[in-house]
């Protein structure tokens, strides 16, 4: 009778090269698959969920850019065309005119042009825009809430870490897929 | 040599450390109470916020009292002749006390949308695009085509022969006899009937039948309030915009309108929820309620949301109670004249 040694088997050479192979083809399939899973959509960049913004201002003020990489956009679709837009018009302005005393934006980076009476449409200049909500909050408060905040990824920096995303007291920056880059507004029906 | 040093004692060193600390302190206090605090900072506050209290001397009217729907997502509300409060909630018609106590129901076979009551007792229920009549005992009696199907009906006014609708997915009143048969379409920009066009960047289209034999209807977009023929004729407007309380706050207001028993209009306002009386010619009178009376439903048009789905809506009672319904809340408030 065969004593037990308790020493572990030797492998086999034949054995070896069967366990590696496995191994390497394991490994291969696993980073095949990782790169086409991050083909289809792994990327992710910074953006601002329009349904948790609260239009602090922050954005104007936090990007590590001179001029925040955060923009003023405008969903057409959710627009009422007021002839008194609030987000264009300070609370009271004393006409309804394109006068830089009656316009809420500090800048004057929001067009405003006749379609037809009494309609106008406002159109953000984005070079002039410096994000800092201030039509975002006049429109939410009276309007429709048409205009809106988005981080330009033709402008972002892509920071690891968004600087303004970490004082955002809404909590509102979110990683989306760089496939998909805004989170845009869409009329109800 | 030797350099000599000028020792401090303990006891001023201890006194020069609590000045310091006390001025360090001081500074830290005045920083906060600026709200230099990176996540406070709001240099954005809109210029209406002193229009968020009203003078007390322009305050007319005092809660009696003020109970909460006991169904969600009231939307309207009317007073049957019987004194009885109509809500117009989810789907359901329900019926309140003036105190709040609910009674009878009547389900729907959707969303209520608008609502009104005739002299007999009977109930217009707009649901989205068409109208349904209920008798008093809530037994349902007709079920009208819809005009169009992409009505969406806000409004109701009853008369002796005919309904009107407001319809603020097409702009327009839709005028109906007591059959459900279309007779007519008011409103529409027409320059034969004088009709400017009405103006809905949000859909808050209210219609009243007023005594003089004219329409009354709210053209938010211009913050007026026009007249009419049953026939669609513009026979005139009165309103302005301004954020001060004599006008029409914002983009689009005022969005409901109610009838005083001395024929004075009461207004409802969202933005700035606020809800006055005007003189039979549009003069402003005074305040029923301010937008310091609906703190949640001010803070709903501000923050996360926009300011397309609160507001106010008012009926009128027995006596010229004036019934407010927070469409935010669910809270119907009843308000009496100050005497």
């Amino acid at each position: 009778m065969e004593a037990n040694s308790g020493q572990p088997k030797p492998v086999s050479r034949r054995q070896f090269l069967r366990d590696g192979a496995r191994l390497v083809a394991v490994t291969g399939v696993g980073a095949l698959g990782g790169a086409l899973a991050n083909r289809a959509g792994g990327q992710t960049v910074w953006q601002i969920d329009p349904a948790k913004c609260l239009h602090c201002g922050n954005c104007a003020t936090q990007c590590v850019l001179e001029q925040s990489a955060v923009k003023c956009v405008h969903a057409f679709a959710v627009c009422g065309y007021c002839q008194l837009c609030t987000g264009f018009f300070d609370a009271e302005p004393n006409e309804l005119t394109t006068a830089a005393e009656n316009q809420l934006c500090p800048t004057a980076a929001i067009k405003r042009s006749f379609v037809e009476d009494p309609y106008y449409q406002y159109v953000i200049d984005e070079r002039l825009c410096i994000g800092c909500a201030k039509c975002v909050e006049g429109c939410n408060h009276f309007g429709n809430g048409s205009l809106f905040l988005q981080i330009r990824h033709d402008r972002c920096l892509h920071c690891n870490e968004c600087a303004i995303a970490r004082t955002c007291p809404g909590d509102a920056f979110r990683r989306v897929a760089a496939r998909h880059p805004y989170l845009l507004k869409t009329a109800p029906h | 040599m030797k350099p000599e040093f000028n020792l401090l004692d303990r006891r001023e060193f201890v006194a020069f450390a609590s000045k310091l600390a006390a001025v360090a302190g001081l500074a830290g206090l005045a920083r906060e109470s600026r709200g230099d605090d990176k996540n406070s900072f709001n240099y954005q506050a809109l210029d209406s916020a002193k229009h968020w209290k009203t003078d007390p001397k322009l305050i007319g009217y005092a809660e009696v009292t003020r109970w909460r729907s006991q169904r969600i997502g009231a939307r309207r509300l009317a007073v049957s002749p019987d004194g009885r409060i109509q809500v117009c909630a989810d789907n359901y018609i329900s019926s309140y006390s003036e105190q709040g106590d609910l009674g009878p129901e009547i389900a729907l076979p959707g969303l209520g949308s608008c609502i009104a009551t005739t002299e007999g007792g009977d109930l217009y229920v707009g649901l989205r695009d068409h109208i349904e009549v209920f008798d008093k005992k809530g037994t349902r009696r007709a079920t009208w085509k819809p005009a169009d199907r992409k009505s969406w009906l806000t409004g109701l006014a009853v008369g002796r022969d005919d309904v009107f609708a407001a319809d603020s997915a097409l702009r327009v009143i839709w005028r109906y006899d007591k059959s459900g048969k279309l007779r007519g379409r008011i409103g529409e920009k027409n320059e034969e009937r004088n009709a400017p066009g009405l103006v809905l960047p949000s859909p808050y289209l209210d219609v009243l039948i007023h005594p003089d034999g004219l329409l009354r209807v709210n053209n938010i977009g211009r913050h007026q309030v026009e007249a009419y023929t049953m026939e669609g004729d513009f026979e005139g407007a009165w309103g302005s915009a301004s954020a001060a309380t004599e006008g029409f706050c914002g983009c689009c207001n005022p969005i409901g309108l109610a009838l005083l028993p001395d024929c004075h209009f009461v207004t409802c306002e969202k933005g700035l929820p606020r809800v006055k009386v005007y003189s039979a010619e549009g003069r402003f009178e005074r305040v029923v309620a301010g937008c310091e009376s609906f703190p949640e439903n001010a803070r709903s048009c501000s923050g996360l949301n926009d300011c397309a789905h609160g507001g106010l809506h008012a009926a009128i009672g027995a006596g010229g109670r004036i019934f407010i319904l927070d469409i935010v809340t669910g809270e119907v408030r009843v308000m009496e004249r100050r005497v």
